[in-house]
């Protein structure tokens, strides 16, 4: 990814010294003019054209915000509710996310999930212990997590 | 003998890129410096030969999934539709147009259907030179 970022601004500034002109427009029609040149040879590089994974980064940012303002609407419809029925639970989940980085940010957005926190993390780094507000089904939250989220940071990282 | 072409492959990496940014300034400039389709077009099918070059026909193939038949017809398609717009406007054949447009972040710029045609000589230039190379290339 980092390489393709690298050789787009090379293009962008190659044009730029083909034109002889060193505005920022310029910078802009290389810029556009290389990524077009990078797409058309996509297959050309080992990892994925770095765009889609740009497009993953947004989309994971849109769901983090998402999740941020469902929590707080859930939490504040329990808190306002007259009887307290709530069943509070740890449960265990597997994960198959391996760097560092994505561990921390699967947990904090289960952390925003509404309903649920993370607790620790085990030591070999495969099992995220999570408290659940409300336990109805363990299964389906684990489910739902790994769908959303887990999904999303593997696409960002493949 | 097979001899490590780990050199050529990496400067083709960068080079076949500046190439072909060479080339569409090229193409671009054609109004007003010397340049145009026909050379814009040869020079981006030199750095595909250049990929050539460096890998084989089978590596190219996979990495630029273009068939260049289909190529030259798209480009021969997009040269006479822009010839028969004139009709569209009851003006003679190969009329042209241009105004200024002002773009947010190019500002003013002048566009020309000249482009379009010579976009379509550039496909076709290209689609003609790879599909001679690859023919010859495929043969035993």
């Amino acid at each position: 990814m980092a390489f393709q970022i690298l050789l787009n601004v090379i293009l962008a500034y190659t044009w730029m010294f083909l034109k002889t002109s060193y505005s920022s427009s310029a910078f802009f029609v290389g810029y556009f003019l290389g990524l077009l040149i990078l797409f058309a040879f996509r297959n050309y590089f080992s990892g994925r054209f770095y765009l889609f994974r740009v497009y993953a980064i947004i989309r994971l940012i849109v769901i983090f915000h998402r999740e941020l303002f469902l929590s707080n609407i859930a939490v504040l419809k329990v808190v306002l509710k007259p009887k307290l029925d709530i069943r509070p639970g740890i449960f265990a989940m597997q994960t198959v996310l391996e760097k560092d980085w994505e561990i921390t940010v699967l947990a904090n957005l289960i952390t925003l999930t509404p309903g649920t926190l993370v607790v620790d993390v085990s030591d070999d780094n495969k099992t995220l212990y999570i408290h659940a507000m409300d336990i109805e089904d363990a299964e389906d939250v684990i489910q739902g997590i790994k769908d959303s989220f887990e999904n999303a940071i593997l696409e960002v990282s493949r | 003998m097979k001899t490590n072409d780990l050199i050529l492959q990496t400067v083709t990496k960068v080079a076949a890129f500046v190439i072909i940014l060479f080339s569409i300034s090229i193409f671009l400039g054609g109004h007003y410096s010397p340049g145009g389709g026909f050379v814009g077009g040869l020079m981006t099918s030199c750095a595909v030969v250049l990929l050539l070059l460096a890998y084989d026909l089978k590596t190219v193939a996979g990495l630029l999934p273009i068939d260049y038949k289909i190529m030259i017809a798209c480009g021969l398609l997009i040269s006479v539709s822009t010839v028969a717009g004139s009709w569209l406007f009851d003006a003679p054949l190969m009329t042209h147009a241009f105004s200024d447009f002002n773009f947010p972040v190019l500002g003013k710029t002048t566009l020309h259907t000249a482009v379009l045609f010579d976009l379509g000589v550039y496909l076709v230039v290209i689609g003609v030179t790879m599909t001679i190379i690859q023919t010859i290339g495929e043969s035993e």
